[in-house]
């Protein structure tokens, strides 16, 4: 079976990297973006089955990332995982869980996160995408 | 005689104050008003004297606080503090109950003190302290994924010793993020966020799904969690996960101060005009000395038998100004040994 592709898109290469090395135990290629522009171009290159992706990021954060991708017929199909540290118990900026949901994230997981909740969700998200993409 | 002279001095010197002075009777007749007040409240007409202090006051906020501390259905009548807007000024408000020297309430005095430049100081330091914490969290973040993706032998095997190191290390670092959380909740609740975001909320429904969150708690330290709920409690208004964060550590603070085998208690009821939360405990229990500053910020009990709990100071910190945003009262009563029972009012509105 061919392994699925995820795109990390994410401002932190010390936390990019440690992701890298979590999916690639588990059998996944991981393509890694290092900003909100470079990440929409490798959704153009890479053809990711998935997108995890980092909301507060200089330049273009991930909502704005996330609302392009999912305007477009080519992308919108694509799930994304919303990966990051604002949005807790309390919503303290205005970055909160809701508006991720608002702009159509497909999932939200608050950093830090366990090894294990990544994967589950990231399995769950592919387990519910078969067949969407086109 | 020093006192009569104080006595006909007084209204001078009342009237000379800079901040507001307004009292009331139990009745909420006004009995005592300074100019300072007539200014900040934009009192009308020849005298305000004798009459219901809601015909002078149009800040909803200021009126709730009055009629809380005069309120019957409301045992613990401590002090009120607030900030409100009237007009173009920014005033912090005290509001305390006035007793006679037989401690029976005679009614309320109210003090309006004009805060605008110290309020933008404190909008900056509550901002200051929630940027450093997010940038503070996400290299916690990346560490404690980093620590994990170790300890689960995804890059190469771990023998004993370095486990143990790294287990510490996990242990550390969840702390400090722990920490920034109740750091970032203070901050919300001073910044007002809480405002914002008001719904009617079913308490029943939230302590639920409280109590589900803290299984893990008490099944590790073998404590039996009794929760008792009543039947058709009214909803209040409120901000949700606020409530839910003065649950959370309200509950976990009992937990965490009742050694293994030891019980918590929970129970929500209606009373008078309010849901109250009643939380017990069969721990350690608080010094006499201690409980008035059990609220304070990073003030944390510290004796023999707490020096191996861990905390960050602010759980209960938290836990007073989330009742204090929704107009409630939260009353301590506690004896080294015997444990402790934290009463919450949330009025219903």
């Amino acid at each position: 079976m061919e392994k699925k592709k995820i795109l990390l898109v994410d401002d932190d290469a010390d936390f990019t990297e440690a992701i890298k090395l979590l999916l690639e135990s588990r059998s996944y290629n991981v393509a890694v973006a290092n900003d909100g522009m470079e990440g929409l171009n490798k959704v153009r290159t890479e053809d990711p089955d998935l997108i995890i992706l980092d909301v507060m990021m200089p330049e273009m954060d991930g909502y704005q990332v996330c609302a392009r991708l999912k305007i477009d017929p080519l992308y919108s199909k694509i799930p994304i995982l919303l990966l990051t540290a604002v949005g807790d118990a309390i919503p303290t900026t205005s970055y909160t869980k809701e508006m991720g949901m608002k702009i159509e994230a497909d999932d939200y997981i608050p950093k830090p996160a366990e090894p294990v909740d990544i994967v589950e969700r990231v399995e769950k998200l592919l387990k519910i995408s078969v067949g969407k993409k086109t | 005689m020093p006192y009569r002279v104080m006595r006909e001095s007084l209204n001078a010197v009342i009237d000379s104050l800079s901040d507001g002075m307004l009292v009331t009777d139990t009745q909420g007749k006004i009995i005592l008003y300074n100019r300072k007040a007539e200014t900040f409240l934009s009192m009308q007409g020849e005298t305000a004297l004798g009459q219901p202090f809601q015909n002078h006051i149009q800040n909803e906020v200021l009126v709730r606080l009055i009629t809380k501390i005069l309120s019957l259905e409301l045992p613990y009548r401590t002090e009120e503090v607030c900030l409100i807007d009237l007009g173009d000024e920014r005033l912090r408000v005290h509001v305390n109950p006035v007793r006679n020297e037989e401690g029976s309430l005679i009614g309320s005095v109210t003090l309006l003190h004009d805060v605008a430049r110290l309020n933008a100081i404190d909008k900056i330091r509550a901002n200051f302290l929630s940027m450093v914490s997010h940038q503070l969290k996400s290299p916690l973040s990346s560490t404690l994924l980093q620590t994990s993706l170790i300890l689960d032998g995804i890059v190469g095997d771990v023998n004993e010793k370095q486990r143990d190191l790294l287990q510490k290390v996990r242990t550390k670092i969840k702390g400090m993020v722990n920490l920034i959380h109740d750091i970032l909740d203070v901050c919300f609740i001073e910044e007002g966020g809480y405002l914002s975001q008001l719904e009617n909320l079913d308490l029943a429904e939230i302590l639920q799904r409280t109590v589900e969150l803290m299984q893990p708690q008490t099944q590790d330290k073998n404590i039996k969690l009794n929760v008792t709920i009543e039947d058709h409690l009214p909803t209040i208004t409120g901000n949700k996960s606020s409530v839910e964060a003065m649950l959370i550590n309200l509950i976990s603070n009992a937990i965490k101060y009742t050694p293994s085998g030891g019980e918590v208690s929970v129970v929500m009821s209606e009373n008078a005009n309010n849901v109250q939360i009643e939380v017990s405990d069969t721990g350690i229990g608080l010094e006499e000395e201690d409980i008035p500053r059990i609220f304070d910020k990073f003030y944390r009990v510290r004796s023999e038998t707490t020096k191996n709990i861990s905390g960050t100071g602010l759980g209960l910190s938290i836990v007073k100004r989330v009742v204090d945003a929704h107009y409630g009262a939260i009353n301590v009563e506690s004896r080294v040994g015997e444990g402790a029972t934290f009463t919450i009012l949330l009025p219903v509105r």
